[in-house]
């Protein structure tokens, strides 16, 4: 029993020499708002474009449908038509706006995604604290020779970054680079 | 006897069969309401469609289930120390996993699977809430060896560190395996937070009942209870705002009642217990529940308090450890109602090593309370204006509530607002939070794994943003305060996060 107090003193001591704790300037630290983000590849909008015409194709379809059979309906076939438009638009617009933002880059130490509509978000994962990767790739992107790295934390699905629209190669090549690093971390 | 593991290999056989099921299962779940519809009209439903659609149905899911099967491999990369499982039919997915991240492998077997005689592997990294990698058929020998394969990490690893603390574990054993409970939460203060907690939660419980019971009685009695005439006949005009008075009393009685009952079952004879290093709780009346917390897995920390709290010296402590998956998040959130503040801080240190202290304070922008005023009030008062009309005849006094309803809301937010802080130092970020219970989050900056900034374009210029710390414990965010001192400490703390390599659980 009389050793343990011993011993754990001798142990602060051996801490405490080898400590130094100067302050850190944090106006020098490296800036994450300052970072360069590199855009979504371009084809990955013609992507989008498809999946949201077909959509807009079925929805549309449907309503041709409802339109033919149902004869109460057929008096408002301007404001539906007009509403699908509207609607069509928007959508367009939106994903441009969103596709326009949506940037990622990779630090020495981390990985940056921004992504938003009204908002910029700025989503940061140390490499240190990546559980793991995976390369999706979707049937359309695939057609485009595009893959989406999934990169997942232990801090639920918020806090998973999801990039899109990236070459196979050069997601390939990233997917790589991280799991090299996080295995450097260990 | 141990299988070769390095080559990409398929399920076993039989595993079309449990694909087919579960496939065959997701469709019903989908379709259910269809199903329904067809089983209740089933004599006007021509018989051949039926089944043949159903036959069609039933080869289209064998079909889809043998391409799963198919292109559904796994096996290990010993050159990178991954598993690798490869799936899907159109869209191919390829998930890798790194055998150390690996935290537990279990063998289940569910009833379809019992039924061919096959396991299923399920691997859980603490990662995402998704399930990762998930084996749905495999004998269980093979299940076994792999499961040993990829544990075989995890061991090598734990037995190099138990060989460093060895000699120090050695020492501290002979103290701490005797450790006595040193906290117990009296029943006087078990009571205390009965009588002063979780008043909105128990009044909405007891509205829905009251208007269920309402409704209920409505149903068989073929009268309208509640309707003004019905109450007319027994109270009298004058009489009727102090019937309301005294009602509002009895239910604010029950409230109180239900609550303390609720607390003193749950949490009866709560035992705190030190235990190499984790605490040991164990509380209930009628069921016992125990429960162990590991200080290196706590995420959160909780502390809630409100105005009358204070004042009895009670608290409510909650601590969220990490979790595995989506599924067992409630059973990782351990409550400790009633503990003063002496044995609060006992319990933090065990946790932290120190007292947490507040550091440099973060406001929140005056636009934060002008944003939630205008969706709390404005919102339903525009909403108002549109109904008063229609409303106005049957209730004359409707102005009277609104009135009373902005003023209420409006105290609420005004109290959220001013409440609304967030402290950072060194070794802790705090979040205050909360109208009335006021709850202070205490989180380490090592246990963050991402971070996330927000700003609206409209706020580029007057520079406020938001920010949120994921852990693996949940979120926790901080909305509207000056934008550069948050991009500051979040460079800072990703600073901190990269050059050391804390153990965030």
């Amino acid at each position: 029993m009389s050793l343990k107090p011993e011993i754990l003193n001798l142990k602060q001591k051996l801490q405490m020499e080898n400590f130094i704790n100067e302050t850190i300037d944090t106006t020098q630290l490296p800036k994450y708002e300052e970072v360069e983000f590199s855009v979504l590849h371009s084809d990955y909008w013609k992507v989008i474009l498809i999946s949201l015409s077909l959509f807009f194709l079925i929805v549309g379809i449907g309503v041709g449908f409802a339109l033919y059979f149902n004869e109460e309906l057929s008096s408002f076939v301007f404001e539906l038509g007009l509403t699908y438009v509207v609607m069509l638009l928007l959508a367009v617009f939106f994903s441009r706006l969103s596709f326009k933002k949506k940037g990622f880059a990779f630090r020495n130490h981390d990985v940056l995604f921004r992504h938003g509509i009204i908002a910029t978000n700025t989503l940061v994962i140390p490499y240190n604290r990546v559980q793991h990767v995976s390369l999706h790739e979707g049937l359309l992107s695939r057609f485009f020779g595009l893959a989406k790295i999934e990169i997942f934390t232990a801090g639920g699905s918020s806090s998973d970054i999801m990039i899109p629209g990236i070459e196979k190669e050069q997601a390939e090549n990233i997917k790589q680079l991280l799991m090299g690093k996080i295995q450097k971390q260990l | 006897m141990s299988a070769n593991f390095n080559q990409p290999q398929r399920q076993s056989i039989v595993g079309i069969l449990v694909m087919f099921f579960y496939s065959l299962q997701e469709y019903a779940k989908a379709l259910w309401p269809i199903l329904v519809i067809w089983f209740f009209k089933f004599n006007e439903i021509n018989k051949g469609y039926l089944f043949g659609g159903t036959m069609a149905v039933f080869v289209i899911i064998g079909i889809v289930s043998y391409l799963k099967y198919l292109n559904f491999t796994f096996y290990i990369d010993l050159d990178n120390d991954e598993f690798i499982i490869t799936e899907g039919v159109f869209n191919k997915t390829k998930t890798t996993i790194q055998l150390f991240k690996i935290q537990q492998v279990n063998i289940n077997q569910s009833f379809i699977q019992r039924l061919v005689g096959v396991y299923e592997l399920a691997v859980d990294t603490a990662g995402s809430n998704k399930r990762e990698g998930n084996i749905r058929a495999i004998s269980h020998a093979l299940a076994l060896d792999l499961k040993a394969r990829l544990l075989e990490n995890e061991s090598k690893k734990t037995v190099d560190f138990a060989d460093m603390v060895d000699s120090e574990e050695l020492i501290n054993k002979k103290v701490i395996d005797t450790e006595i409970p040193f906290i117990k939460i009296s029943f006087l203060s078990l009571l205390k937070i009965g009588i002063t907690s979780n008043y909105v939660k128990s009044f909405f419980v007891l509205l829905a009942f009251f208007i269920s019971l309402f409704d209920h009685i409505k149903q068989i009695t073929g009268r309208d209870v509640l309707h003004e005439q019905n109450v007319e006949d027994y109270v009298e005009r004058s009489q009727i705002a102090t019937a309301f008075l005294v009602l509002l009393i009895f239910f604010f009685l029950t409230v109180i009642m239900i609550n303390l009952i609720r607390t003193v079952f749950k949490y009866f004879d709560y035992k705190i217990a030190r235990q190499k290093g984790s605490l040991l709780l164990s509380f209930g009346l009628l069921n016992t529940k125990s429960t162990i917390i590991k200080p290196e897995k706590v995420q959160i920390t909780s502390v809630t308090q409100n105005f009358f709290q204070k004042k009895m010296d009670v608290l409510h402590l909650k601590i969220k450890q990490a979790t595995g998956g989506e599924k067992e998040d409630h059973k990782q959130h351990i409550e400790i109602p009633g503990c003063n503040k002496l044995e609060k801080d006992a319990i933090l240190k065990l946790l932290f090593q120190k007292i947490p202290e507040k550091g440099v304070m973060l406001k929140p922008n005056f636009r934060k309370l002008g944003f939630s005023v205008f969706l709390t009030i404005g919102l339903p008062l525009i909403g108002f204006y549109f109904i008063r009309d229609l409303v106005i005849e049957q209730l004359p006094m409707i102005d009277y509530f609104v009135v009373l309803f902005i003023f209420f809301i409006g105290i609420i937010q005004f109290f959220i607002f001013r409440n609304s802080r967030l402290y950072i130092n060194n070794d802790f970020i705090i979040l205050q939070s909360g109208a009335w219970d006021v709850t202070n989050k205490i989180i380490l900056p090592n246990k963050i794994q991402a971070i996330t900034t927000t700003q609206l374009f409209w706020h580029k210029n007057i520079n406020i943003g938001s920010l949120t710390l994921h852990t693996a414990g949940g979120n926790i965010s901080f909305h509207l305060g000056n934008f550069t001192t948050i991009k500051q400490y979040v460079n800072l703390w990703l600073y901190e996060m990269e050059t050391s390599d804390s153990n965030w659980m």
